[in-house]
């Protein structure tokens, strides 16, 4: 039974960190840059919703104009800050991730503070009963909501326009260029998506951390272990990693005393290594071919 | 060699500039802390234990292309191997040469399984170094002293110098950085340094030149962590103290964008780097501390627009100016390095399903 539960925590904190590693690989196929500043946009926009929350509009609606909102902010940091840099060395995106991470962290600090703020619980409190087990309303939800996300998806990749076209961009934007697709709109949606993503993590599990400037730094690293564990251009990777980190970490913490629970961090890193090791393009990503 | 990507700050400028500018250098640095403040030396010596950490990840990522986000592992570990030694009364020379031997050898072992990846699963692996070194530095309290630190009393002036302690230690500091950097500028002068770069712009072509490749990234490797080693080290020595939270992954992050923001594969860059990393929340704080961190991420930004290749490209336009009007000049370079940045290595082949 303890198992069972580790298992269960495990899968609900992987969901959580498969939210932030969507956000992470839809945002790298459309700029081919890994942004370091998902995660703090996730906070940013966790304080959007809390403070749309505070003139009164409910949780849920609140986390809706702040997915909106999040989707702005997004293609805004694209068009603006992004795209100068996306032709240049790979390292250049990382560092300009980096400045954004910092400049978003303090102006969330600035907007907010960095007092601890209570986020209000997002699902009932309770848990139903199945049999002789019972599950959290908290734990069903986000699992539940992480799997609506991946639906919805699939649908938009596999079955819109607007999604062959992000995939087209994704292989190759000089092509879909010539094609006549509108390449710099589709990369701003794409960071749009990826950032509203991004606060749906982030509004998943502020009710739990309460809200923070750096609420999201482990999970960014988590996000970031499972995106590159799935390979980092698939969705569908990202979050079996997810889910798998999640699950590996919580047993390992849980079962191994050794390891406990300032260590059990170090796990999933191990394994991800491991995994890496024998697959340097992750479980499911493309093996890279260099043209000479 | 231009074109493979040495950039050399002075190469451009005559002998004779060449010289006064170092002389005048070493006399700044020497006179330096005899008139500053004892807060301005230790800020001035965190730039220079900073510095050397920088210049080993410049090794391995400005160099060779390997983009590691785990140096400040490398520099806790020399932080506290220098701790740990210097509180039991050795001399600092062999607390450095411990840190060399545990880092190097802990570069090496890293690099085993790193060296078989690229990009970003590699930069994940390194990561997770300092992600680890936190909680195992707390755990390991009976060496580190765990959570609270591990204060110690590395170098202090001897009777006959007539300094200060802040001022000795800046000097300290100061000589043994100064050897590093010359130590590896020379080792990257030559044939190395053309290896490096030829693995960074494509291993394929390196190995058909016949370098041997994996035995470089290797090497890259061991330096880095030697160099973040001995930073590490240094930074004790300034400030005699660490603890874990010293360690932690967004230094680590914090390093990497420093040293691309101070300029990748340039002498100057890691000092520019460290100056960047530790005066700029100085001049942000006073300017406003609560908005010291936004300043400070607009800075970074600023930085990346108005010079992608970071600080020491300024510099190296500046003093290729110099170049074409001194005398005794030799003539221009056609192709100044910061005017030609490397090619970025080619992007991978994309399948098309």
């Amino acid at each position: 039974m303890l198992l069972f539960y580790q298992v269960l925590d495990g899968l609900v904190s992987g969901s959580i960190y498969a939210a932030l590693a969507l956000a992470i690989v839809l945002a790298y196929r459309a700029t081919g840059v890994i942004n370091f500043a998902q995660g703090q946009m996730a906070v940013f926009s966790a304080y959007l919703a809390w403070s749309l929350t505070t003139i009164g509009l409910p949780v849920w609606l609140a986390i809706a104009g702040a997915l909106l909102l999040s989707v702005v902010v997004g293609a805004f940091l694209e068009r603006v800050v992004m795209r100068r840099f996306e032709s240049a060395e790979p390292l250049v995106g990382i560092v300009v991730s980096i400045g954004l991470f910092i400049s978003v962290n303090g102006l969330v600090s600035l907007i907010w503070g960095t007092s601890l703020t209570q986020f209000p619980a997002v699902f009932p409190a309770g848990s139903i009963e199945l049999g002789d087990v019972g599950i959290t309303y908290v734990a069903l939800g986000t699992v539940v909501v992480l799997l609506l996300v991946i639906a919805a998806l699939q649908l938009l990749f596999m079955r819109t326009r607007l999604g062959l076209g992000f995939r087209a961009v994704a292989v190759n934007p000089e092509s879909s260029s010539l094609s006549g697709l509108p390449v710099g709109l589709l990369l701003m949606t794409g960071w749009g998506l990826a950032a509203a993503l991004g606060a749906l993590a982030g509004t998943l599990v502020a009710p739990a951390l309460y809200l923070q400037p750096g609420m999201m730094d482990m999970v960014l690293i988590y996000a970031l272990a499972a995106a590159v564990l799935g390979g980092l251009d698939s969705p569908f990777g990202a979050v079996v990693a997810a889910w798998l980190i999640g699950v590996v970490e919580n047993l390992a913490g849980t079962f191994i005393p050794a390891i406990g629970n300032d260590l059990k961090i170090a796990v999933p890193l191990v394994l991800m290594c491991l995994v890496l090791f024998f697959r340097p393009q992750g479980l499911f990503g493309r093996v890279e071919v260099e043209r000479v | 060699m231009s074109s493979l990507g040495t950039s050399r700050p002075m190469t451009g400028l005559p002998r004779w500039a060449r010289l006064t500018a170092t002389a005048l250098l070493v006399v700044a640095v020497v006179s330096l802390p005899l008139n500053a403040s004892p807060f301005v030396n230790l800020q001035l010596s965190i730039v220079l234990a900073t510095a050397v950490a920088l210049l080993g990840l410049d090794v391995l990522t400005g160099w060779t292309g390997q983009v590691s986000l785990g140096q400040s592992a490398f520099y806790g570990i020399g932080a506290y191997a220098v701790a740990v030694c210097t509180a039991r009364g050795w001399p600092l020379l062999v607390g450095l040469a411990v840190t060399v031997l545990i880092a190097g050898l802990v570069g090496a072992i890293i690099a085993i399984p790193a060296v078989r990846l690229r990009g970003y699963a590699l930069s994940m692996v390194t990561l997770a170094l300092p992600v680890v070194a936190v909680p195992l530095a707390k755990r390991l309290d009976g060496l580190t002293g765990g959570s609270p630190g591990l204060a110690t009393r590395t170098v202090s002036a001897p009777e006959w110098s007539g300094l200060d302690n802040d001022q000795w230690r800046f000097l300290v500091i100061a000589l043994i950085s100064a050897a590093v950097f010359l130590l590896v500028r020379n080792v990257l002068k030559g044939r190395h340094g053309r290896a490096l770069a030829t693995i960074r712009s494509s291993e394929v072509l390196a190995t058909a030149m016949g370098i041997p490749v994996q035995r470089y990234k290797v090497g890259a490797f061991v330096v880095a962590a030697a160099c973040g080693g001995v930073g590490g080290g240094l930074y004790v020595v300034a400030v005699q103290f660490i603890s874990p939270e010293t360690l932690i992954v967004t230094f680590s992050i914090s390093l990497l964008a420093v040293l691309v923001i101070g300029g990748l594969r340039s002498t100057l860059g890691p000092l520019l780097g460290a100056a960047f990393y530790v005066l700029v929340p100085n001049v942000t704080g006073a300017v406003d501390a609560g908005q010291s961190y936004l300043l400070y991420g607009l800075c970074v930004l600023l930085v990346m627009f108005l010079l992608p290749g970071g600080l020491a490209s300024a510099v190296h336009r500046v003093l290729a100016g110099a170049a074409r009007v001194l005398p005794g000049s030799r003539p221009a370079v056609p192709d100044l390095p910061s005017q030609h940045p490397i090619p970025a290595p080619p992007l991978p082949e994309r399948e098309v399903r």
